[in-house]
């Protein structure tokens, strides 16, 4: 006995040895954690300019807030924004805050670009002039100098067609704004409202970050409030901040809650303390030894793989409480014997559903498989290894609860004493399901994942209207040798988004080449210039008794000016750039890559437009962000199904190798149960996702787990005890979830509260008529 | 010390008196709700030294729309909404502008309906004013406070009885757009 004793504790303590190692050597490499769901895609999918064009637009976006106040006294509002800027200017967290025009600015960015008035033409100008229409130029001209609006003009001599003041007139803001007393008014508002924005220094998911910002502005809004001006906001940091309230407050109520219940009915079925520390500690060292493995493994660690990687731990459960079940009745010698079948197919059974996943091409599928197979194999080592040692002085005593538990058992209707009531009403079941299933839709649409309240997305419809932002998520990827090329493709795309902005298809389009157009096309507009001067310059000073000196004059000035055009790094240097800058792609891997953002919605049919000329161009891609991530998960989803499908195939298969012809016991309820499941997920008016599924494999395991546990201990109570207890504290710590306001959480919860219950109830069902006996 | 109070208090109904208000304004004109007339207008511009002149009728509704009909040298035809401003050749049109869409070209035409229509209401939010009233024949010299408005106008002289009878627009640049009105009908 003392030689056993010696050899239990060899096998413990050297094994948690290894585990400490692996847990070191994990330390010692540093995990990193990755949260772009790009890192989810397959290698070859990813085309390098295309992610990193994607992260700078997400960047720019979700650092950018927007605020608009808004007051029935015009005077008071202006104060307030007044006030407000100079507060968010102090905080260190915001990089700047835009919420005036000062002269300074407009008359900087006029000399910057005045000098090249003969090569940047306005589009409409342009295209006069392209028809031959120098003499309607003059007209225009003509007319402006004598229109009562026309103040502020340059001079006749040095831009006597204006070109330079039609430019400035026409350039067309992102926003429905304009300038009043130096700060940005909304002009589409029926109250007083004005526009500020700013833009974040650090990361926008930072808690800290949140909070300092987000509480300084909340006391600014209670003033504000109190002098009758409201502040509504839009911006990613909102949601963000929202969503970690959100998360915190869920993991304090719903965790609480799960741990509460789940200590209370293990102290309540074992009496002591010491089962249930056991228990955390088979789940602990499953999920810290997977973690090290995965971070060893791979080079980062996806959050995806934790959040799902994490069900694994309901599965583990199983293990610990079998053996300790089986423990009570049995000694410390035989205890292990006596389950290591039962819980070797068990671990068999869940390893395949998980390894399964390895399968896919998907480095987020894989990972999830080696997190999950590792963590299983090590909680169930744990098992094995570690606690007969730890229960050494364990005294055998026979459960009350098992006892109470298996009276409830017999209470349950059997297959087998009425097989025509309850197989007629099963069949009917799963006929219903199966109709009801094969008609339903999947959803995989991210949006639908959305998870802010109410409130926050009103605002930001409040914002969206009153003036039109640019999203983040739609545009198009210009990809060329350099940047002059690049342009020059913009150029040439410009006529087909013209169109589709003629035909209200898009709001707008802001590309570099309207700010900067290529050299190629400053050339082409200068010689146009040139023409319409040799046409029409001095008739145009006769009419207004100019004499033929200031016709020579002008001549001479255009020349000179003429002799040089606005270079990429020039303008790069300008204070004229800032609005157009970050539509360049920075650190490209070779040559140049610009970007196309749309403004307002996008119609279904510009978007097949767009699609197609992606297709037909290999210079220009079109990337809808919403719409890739929807399809990664699409792509996941039928991957999962596919692979758990296969997996359970080959379990089935083994399992009939022991089982024989009882194998319907084991597999029917776990396999109706996720049929039913599904079936009620879908009368519940979702749509199938990932998040379903993955909570489905969870299910899965721990039913089969049931059936096969009870198939070997002959029914034992003690055993029906074991898998009851498993099934309610994986309904404890994940069943609840679907009570949160998070929609991945509640899915995941939803999924696997009513997985887990139809188990339970039909496993008993299923089972013989035969009872084990207690000892 | 008490020569200043004396001072101060010596000087005060004499500014009262000489200062025009934009109530008294209101009070002495009066803002029709449609209104119609010949102008004259001299443009003048300081870099060549030369008055460009031109004639023509206007009409306007108020809030609603400005028509603007040049008729010599040239003929041209400006309309003006709170939203668009449109200018026609003939049965041409040279443009077509939506003016929230151009926030400058927004603010000129604002301020261009305020004059027209004498909204003093409107103006006093972004105006000073002075001036002096004799016999129901005013002059006003408006200064603007609003900065942006400030880069066009460096101050407007306006002339008027119970109607506005002459708008001149001084600009920075030494320019001034001078407007006369006559044969006014409500």
């Amino acid at each position: 006995m003392n030689l056993k004793i010696d050899k239990m504790k060899w096998l413990a303590h050297g094994w948690l040895l290894l585990v400490a190692v692996l847990i070191l050597m994990a330390i010692k490499h540093g995990p990193v954690f990755d949260s772009s769901i790009m890192g989810l895609l397959p290698e070859s999918d990813k085309e390098p300019n295309v992610q990193l064009a994607t992260n700078q637009m997400a960047e720019g976006f979700s650092k950018r807030v927007i605020l608009l106040l808004s007051s029935d006294n015009e005077g008071e509002v202006q104060a307030a924004v007044r006030a407000m800027a100079v507060v968010l200017e102090k905080l260190p967290d915001i990089a700047n805050v835009e919420w005036q025009v000062q002269d300074k600015d407009i008359v900087q960015r006029q000399q910057e670009l005045y000098p090249y008035r003969f090569s940047i033409l306005d589009p409409a100008v342009r295209k006069q002039l392209l028809n031959n229409e120098f003499e309607q130029v003059q007209k225009r001209a003509l007319t402006n100098l004598y229109s009562p609006l026309n103040v502020g003009r340059n001079s006749i001599i040095d831009d006597p067609f204006g070109f330079f003041s039609e430019l400035n007139l026409n350039r067309k803001n992102d926003f429905k704004v304009q300038v009043s007393n130096s700060l940005l008014k909304v002009t589409e508002s029926v109250r007083p409202t004005y526009m500020m924005m700013f833009t974040l220094a650090g990361k926008v998911s930072s808690p800290s970050l949140q909070n300092r910002i987000l509480s300084k502005i909340k006391t600014e809004e209670n003033t504000l409030n109190q002098r009758g001006i409201t502040l509504t906001m839009s911006g990613m940091l909102l949601h963000s901040a929202a969503g970690a309230e959100q998360a915190n407050k869920e993991i304090t109520t719903i965790g609480l809650g799960s741990l509460l219940g789940i200590t209370i009915m293990m102290l309540f079925v074992f009496r002591h303390f010491k089962p249930l520390l056991l228990m955390i500690s088979a789940v602990t060292i499953g999920c810290l030894s997977a973690l090290a493995v995965t971070t060893l493994v791979f080079e980062r660690v996806h959050l995806i793989t934790l959040a799902f990687g994490m069900g694994l731990v309901g599965v583990s459960i199983d293990y610990a409480l079998h053996f300790l079940c089986q423990r009570s009745v049995s000694s410390v010698s035989v205890t292990i014997d006596k389950i290591i079948l039962g819980l070797a197919l068990g671990l068999f059974s869940s390893v395949m559903a998980y390894a399964a996943q390895a399968l896919a091409p998907f480095p987020g599928l894989q990972q999830m498989a080696v997190f999950s197979v590792v963590g299983l194999c090590t909680s169930w080592l744990t098992v094995i290894l570690c606690f007969p040692f730890w229960t050494r002085n364990y005294a055998q005593q026979t459960l009350s609860v098992a006892i109470k538990l298996d009276r409830f058992r017999q209470v349950f209707p059997r297959l087998e004493n009425r097989p025509v009531v309850i197989g007629l009403g099963l069949l009917i079941c799963i006929l219903f399901s199966v109709n009801t299933l094969l008609s339903s839709n999947y959803a995989d649409d991210v949006r639908l994942l959305q998870s802010s309240p109410e409130s926050l997305l009103e605002q930001d419809k409040t914002v969206q209207q009153q003036i039109i932002a640019s999203g983040s998520s739609q545009f198009l990827l210009i990809q060329a040798d350099d940047i002059e090329r690049c342009l020059q493709k913009e150029e040439q795309l410009s006529s087909i988004l013209e169109q589709l902005v003629f035909d209200k298809l898009i709001g707008g389009y802001q590309s570099v080449s309207s700010f900067l157009p290529s050299l190629q096309r400053q050339n082409e507009n200068i010689r146009l210039v040139e023409k319409l001067y040799e046409q029409q310059l001095e008739s145009y000073y006769t009419s207004i008794s100019l004499s033929p000196q200031n016709v020579i004059e002008a001549q001479k000035i255009m020349d000179q000016a003429t002799m040089q055009s606005l270079s990429s790094q020039v303008w790069l240097s300008q204070e004229a750039s800032n609005e157009g800058k970050d539509l360049i792609v920075r650190q490209v891997e070779h040559g140049a890559a610009t970007l196309i953002r749309f403004t307002g919605t996008i119609d279904e049919e510009a978007v097949r437009t767009l699609q197609k000329l992606s297709i037909e161009d290999d210079a220009v891609v079109y990337i809808d962000r919403v719409q890739n991530i929807s399809k990664v998960i699409g792509v996941y989803r039928s991957e999962v199904i596919n692979l758990i499908i296969l997996a359970y195939l080959g379990v089935i298969l083994v399992l009939f190798s022991r089982y024989k012809m009882q194998v319907w016991r084991v597999i029917t309820p776990p396999i109706l149960a996720t049929a039913f499941t599904l079936t009620a997920i879908v009368y519940l008016g979702y749509g199938i996702n990932i998040f379903h599924l993955m909570a489905l494999i969870l299910v899965l395991g721990i039913g089969l787990d049931m059936g096969i546990f009870l198939h070997e201990s002959h029914e034992a109570p003690h055993t029906w005890l074991a898998v009851s207890l498993s099934a309610y504290t994986s309904l404890l710590a994940f069943g609840l979830l679907v009570l949160s306001d998070t929609p991945v959480l509640h899915h995941f919860g939803l999924t696997v509260l009513l997985g887990l219950s139809f188990t339970w109830f039909l496993v008993p069902v299923m089972r013989r008529n035969k009872y084990g006996n207690v000892y | 010390m008490s020569r200043v109070l004396f001072f101060i208090i010596l000087s005060l109904p004499f500014s009262a008196q000489a200062q025009l208000t934009f109530i008294e304004l209101e009070a002495m004109s009066i803002s029709p709700e449609k209104l119609s007339g010949e102008f004259k207008q001299e443009k003048y511009i300081s870099e060549l030294a030369i008055t460009l002149s031109s004639t023509g009728l206007f009409s306007y509704h108020r809030g609603k729309n400005i028509h603007w009909k040049t008729l010599e040298p040239i003929q041209s035809e400006l309309i003006m909404t709170p939203n668009t401003i449109i200018n026609r050749q003939g049965d041409n049109e040279l443009f077509h502008m939506d003016v929230n869409a151009a926030p400058t070209i927004g603010l000129i035409s604002e301020l261009f309906f305020s004059i027209m229509t004498s909204d003093w209401q409107k103006l006093a939010a972004v105006f000073v004013i002075s001036g002096e009233n004799k016999d129901g024949v005013w002059v006003a010299e408006l200064t603007p406070i609003d900065e942006t408005i400030a880069q066009f106008s460096s101050r407007i002289s306006l002339r008027g009885d119970h109607l506005l009878r002459e708008i001149t627009l001084y600009e920075k640049s030494g320019d001034y757009t001078a407007i006369h009105f006559d044969r006014l009908s409500q």
